[in-house]
């Protein structure tokens, strides 16, 4: 536990409001919380109390709370100080605390302080950032799995299977003559085609949960003047592109965030590509359009439904919406890929939009998907591929050196998005296992 | 004057390394030894090598060392283990005559050329300003040297138990060194105790050996040296083994309160591998059987050393355990086993060239530093030789990288994690196994040696005529093609099962797994069998090595980032208390080796790098 420093900030926004809350941490909390509020109540209970200056003079009526050491957010001891939501008061309670000798918190060092004291792991701690950046419902809900530890478990689950599966090869090499049981390493083979298989899953989840935290980014492309800025206004229920009838008007591109269902996601207005671009600039703005394209998870490729023109720009995957719907007297119907819609009526958005959520692949309500980062996507990948390779050798019946060497990396790979493991360590699960020694 | 550039006290397998790579060296050495006669002497069972054990010897040996020219001497069972496995984890074990081992090791130190060997026993060391500057005799007598090497294995402050019975001691007939332990432990350093114990020795003529299962040695014969010639191994005998059963166990489980580990007598830490019997009934009460090698302690000798039952029972119940075993029945204990206890030195007290950091020229090599086993000893001894003569003739330590050879894993988990029992050497202790081979030994370190001045003419030469061997070798494999429907390759095809469907190199074919070099066409060039086992291994582990590559250059910025020697951890924002403490008491000279510290984290370590930038940003 790091006792050298105590550490105090505002644990709720700034501004005004009902509550503000004020976390400190650190060894010295308890006795710079009873010299501002006289005793305590026991740990983990409210104290209703009067939080006084060293002069005597009352700062705020409010709430304090101890949480004792190892019980607490960070592991150190820690104290809540819950008073009005008053900037002026917030402040003259940190500036006391920091008279009485704690020191106002870095940003992130009560995470950091937890994960030090191994209160949280790596995971748990990016995933408290990520919750309080969390913009969305369904960001949050993964956040949330991901601090709870589900995320974690279900690498330390694989991690167990791995060590399990390494300590039989490893045992293998290094005690030949110890009598250990060989028929075990058949079924070795067998448990890691599972562990694989579940890495597999576990993988598409991140990736959700990548996609997730950086939101979704969708393209609105077609050809000039068939609605595209239109489309994205009404997605975005205000004026954000300039419309107007004269074709080419969309130079630059313009882009708003979209809650939908719980995800944000990102439509991007481009230009309108046509063949022969009028000047310099419309070139320019038909250039970038092409690298939003690319970028994107998927294009909405928005055409006029009464004159539908060729449009043959890579897009990747795409939907297609027929515009100005309303021009053509209810005689059209909707395909898998197609919709129609009317911008001006806004009839036909609620059909595109259940499409494109589905087309995203965000399922909702099913498996949660877990927020991440791109560093466990690495990881996670190339733990798979070095099980593979762990698999494909003792298909092919080599050596077992080098199955062990896969079961190394595959074990180090997923190490590292929680916690890594020695070779002494390993030894030691050995040790366990089998008797050891002649 | 009586002096020496370097001091060597104690004459067991660290100490005759140490001393021997000094005298090759080229430094004037002394060795100081209770008994010359007991130089080399094999304390435990008269065996070298086994699996990370011969990695060591063999080490050691393309060194310019000792160890494994004298077991090819002695050798009189060889067997390489793992064999149906790759080149990485095969190691051959060698079954010594004890009287043959020691011969040739003192054989050795006596051709020596600058090495005086004295009998004596160190009663105290002159240490001023914390530097070493003489050692004192037990007959008042003082020798100055600046570097002396301590290799006094169990002799410090040594307990040995038989049942309830303890006895003063290091080995059964020889004085532990109580007054240096005394000294010792009245300096800075932290000490700490360990246990280990022996098997009751039996006479061979009592042994009815019909009913034991022989165990015989490989043919063709493999030798443990790269200098050693088959000429000069001795004759080649047979072992034996048998086991113990639910009879042995159930006296095992009546005496257990006799036994001073239960007791609570021994207040060491044994090894988790190589338990006492009691420890493994004990402890793995589901198994009603273990086996037990009958191993021959010479050729002219009486003794069996029936490897598999340590015991620190009384002599009473091990009579009653050994007739309880098969072929055993009216087996006579010629001498009983016991278990001993003794100091160790916390070895994260030491630097990697084994000096101690905080006494100047006093270096400690072997079971001083918590290690188990000749093989972990002769490696410390050579290194801590190599470096007290470097110290001695004003150069830069000598340090050999966990990438690089065993000896560097070895020394490097000593100095970073410390033991909390006898350390042994496993091969899945080196995360770059792949590369550390048995075959390739010299290929790593024989330049090295030769370097430093400590490799033979002989070894040179050989080295040189392998390394010139295998390269053209390689390009004739990558050079020659294999067509299809050939004889080449429809042998190969008979041979191994794998067609050959359009023309492929040789050196292709070689990374299958069934194909052997042995199957491949014949070039002109006569390889030796670790040649050939260095060719194979390259080919077959070519892509992995790769890999294993990558990894040790993105260590090597770690490893190439120094860490200032008076570094302020308390300034490092971020680190816990805990971690601030292991790390000052530590003092990692790189990032790579605080990396490796047990409890620093690699957020600590990633804090501690942002540090050290910020750092070198202000001062450049």
């Amino acid at each position: 536990m790091s006792k050298n420093r105590t550490i105090i900030a505002p644990a709720t926004v700034p501004g005004r409001g009902g509550v503000s809350i004020i976390r400190m941490s650190g060894k010295l909390s308890k006795s710079i919380a009873e010299s501002m509020c006289g005793e305590l109540a026991d740990a983990w209970r409210f104290k209703r109390c009067s939080i006084k200056s060293r002069g005597g003079s009352k700062i705020d009526d409010g709430m304090v709370v101890f949480f004792k050491s190892p019980n607490s957010y960070t592991g150190d001891d820690v104290v809540e100080f819950h008073c009005h939501g008053n900037p002026t008061i917030v402040n003259l309670v940190i500036e006391e605390a920091v008279d009485l000798g704690a020191v106002v918190a870095e940003p992130g060092e009560f995470t950091k302080t937890a994960f030090l004291n191994e209160k949280i792991d790596l995971v748990q701690a990016e995933s408290v950032a990520d919750l309080i950046n969390a913009q969305s419902k369904t960001a949050v809900v993964a956040a949330n799995s991901s601090l709870s530890g589900e995320f974690s478990e279900q690498i330390s689950f694989l991690l167990d299977g791995i060590v399990k599966a390494r300590v039989v090869v490893e045992a293998n090499i290094d005690f030949p003559e110890e009598e250990i049981d060989v028929s075990v390493l058949e079924s070795v083979k067998e448990e890691l085609q599972d562990f694989h298989a579940e890495i597999n899953e576990l993988l598409s989840r991140v990736k959700e949960g990548v996609k997730l935290r950086d939101g979704y980014s969708v393209a609105i492309v077609g050809p000039p003047n068939a609605g595209k800025s239109s489309l994205l206004n009404l997605l975005a229920k205000e004026e954000l592109a300039i419309t107007s009838k004269v074709p080419g008007t969309t130079r630059d591109l313009v882009k708003t965030s979209v809650n939908i269902g719980g995800v944000l996601i990102e439509f991007v207005d481009t230009a309108g590509v046509r063949h022969d671009p009028e000047g310099p600039i419309e070139e320019q703005g038909i250039q970038r359009s092409k690298e939003v394209i690319k970028k994107s998870n998927l294009c909405l490729l928005v055409q006029d439904a009464t004159t539908v023109q060729g449009f043959d720009v890579g897009l990747g995957d795409f939907l297609t919406v027929l515009n100005k719907s309303d021009l053509l007297e209810g005689r059209f119907s909707n395909t898998d890929n197609t919709f129609y819609l009317s911008c001006s009526t806004g009839q036909g958005v609620e059909e595109l939009l259940k499409a494109l959520i589905a087309r995203l692949g965000i399922d909702e309500g099913e498996e949660t998907v877990f927020l991440s980062r791109q560093r466990h996507e690495i990881s996670l990948r190339s733990g798979g591929l070095f099980l593979e390779e762990a698999i494909m050798s003792l298909s092919e019946g080599q050596v077992l050196e080098l199955v062990a060497e896969s079961l190394r990396s595959a074990h180090s790979a997923l190490g590292d998005i929680i916690r890594p493991m020695s070779a002494d360590d390993l030894l030691g699960e050995i040790f366990s296992e089998f008797c050891i020694g002649k | 004057m009586n002096k020496y550039d370097v001091i060597v006290i104690g004459g067991g397998h660290a100490g005759v390394e140490a001393a021997d790579a000094c005298s090759r060296f080229g430094v004037k050495t002394l060795l100081i030894t209770h008994d010359k006669s007991k130089t080399g002497e094999m304390s435990c069972n008269p065996a070298i090598g086994g699996i990370g054990k011969s990695h060591l010897a063999k080490e050691v040996d393309a060194l310019g060392g000792l160890m494994a020219r004298a077991a090819d001497k002695a050798g009189i069972h060889y067997r390489v283990l793992n064999s149906t496995k790759g080149q990485a984890v095969r190691a051959t074990r060698v079954q010594t005559d004890r009287d043959l081992y020691k011969a040739a090791i003192q054989d050795f130190l006596s051709s020596s050329p600058n090495l005086t060997i004295k009998e004596g026993s160190v009663v105290d060391l002159d240490i001023k300003n914390s530097t070493i500057k003489s050692v004192i005799t037990e007959k008042g007598e003082k020798i100055f040297s600046n570097s002396v090497i301590l290799t006094t294995g169990t002799f410090l402050g040594g307990v040995m138990h038989t049942g309830l019975e303890q006895s003063s001691g290091g080995r059964i007939g020889d004085p532990s060194s109580d007054k240096l332990a005394q000294k010792l432990r009245g300096l800075s350093l932290k000490v700490g105790r360990l246990k280990t114990g022996t098997p009751p020795r039996l006479n061979k003529h009592s042994i009815d050996w019909s009913l034991l299962s022989p165990q015989p040695g490989d043919t063709p014969t493999p030798l443990l040296s790269y200098t050693s010639q088959a000429s000069e191994r001795p004759e080649q005998l047979n072992c034996y083994m048998t086991r113990t059963n639910q009879k042995t166990h159930q006296v095992i489980l009546n005496h257990l309160d006799e036994s001073p580990m239960y007791s609570g007598l021994i207040e060491g830490v044994g090894p988790r591998y190589c338990p006492s019997i009691e420890d493994k009934v004990m402890r793995f009460s589901e198994r009603d059987s273990h086996q037990i090698f009958a191993e021959p302690e010479g050729l002219n000798s009486d003794l069996i050393y029936p490897n598999g039952i340590s015991t620190s029972l009384p002599l009473k119940a091990q009579k009653e355990l050994i007739k309880s075993i098969k072929g055993f029945e009216n087996a006579k204990i010629v001498r009983p086993g016991y278990a001993i206890e003794y100091d160790f030195f916390d070895p994260t007290g030491l630097k990697h060239s084994l000096e101690t950091k905080t006494i100047s020229g006093l270096f400690f090599a072997g079971q001083i530093n918590g290690t188990t086993g000749y093989e972990e000893a002769a490696a410390q001894g050579i290194v801590a030789g190599i470096n007290a003569s470097l110290r001695a003739t004003n150069q830069e330590a000598f340090e050999l990288q966990r990438d690089e050879a065993y000896i560097g894993v070895l020394i490097d988990d000593l100095v970073s994690l410390g033991t909390k029992e006898p350390y042994r050497m496993f091969t899945s202790r080196a995360e770059y196994r792949l590369i550390l081979r048995e075959d390739n030994a010299d290929m790593r370190l024989t330049e090295k040696g030769r370097k430093l001045g400590i490799v033979s003419d002989l070894l040179w030469q050989k080295y040189q005529d392998k390394r010139d061997a295998t390269n053209k070798e390689i390009l004739r494999l990558k050079k020659d093609k294999l067509k299809p429907n050939t004889p080449e390759a429809k042998k190969i095809k008979k041979q191994t099962g794998e067609g050959i469907s359009s023309n492929i190199s040789l050196f292709e074919i070689l990374k299958r797994p069934k194909v052997l070099h042995s199957h491949l066409p014949k070039g002109e060039i006569t390889l030796a069998p670790n040649a050939v086992d260095e060719i194979e291994a390259s080919i077959k582990y070519e892509g992995y090595i790769k890999r294993q590559k990558i990894d040790i250059e993105r260590l090597q910025r770690n490893e190439n980032t120094p860490i200032p020697k008076h570094i302020n951890y308390e300034k490092v924002v971020g680190l816990s208390n805990e971690v601030k403490q292991k790390l000052s008491e530590a003092r990692p000279e790189s990032l790579a080796r605080a990396s490796r510290l047990p409890g620093v984290t690699p957020a600590a370590i990633s804090l501690l790098m942002i540090y050290l930038k910020k750092e070198r940003k202000a001062v450049g």
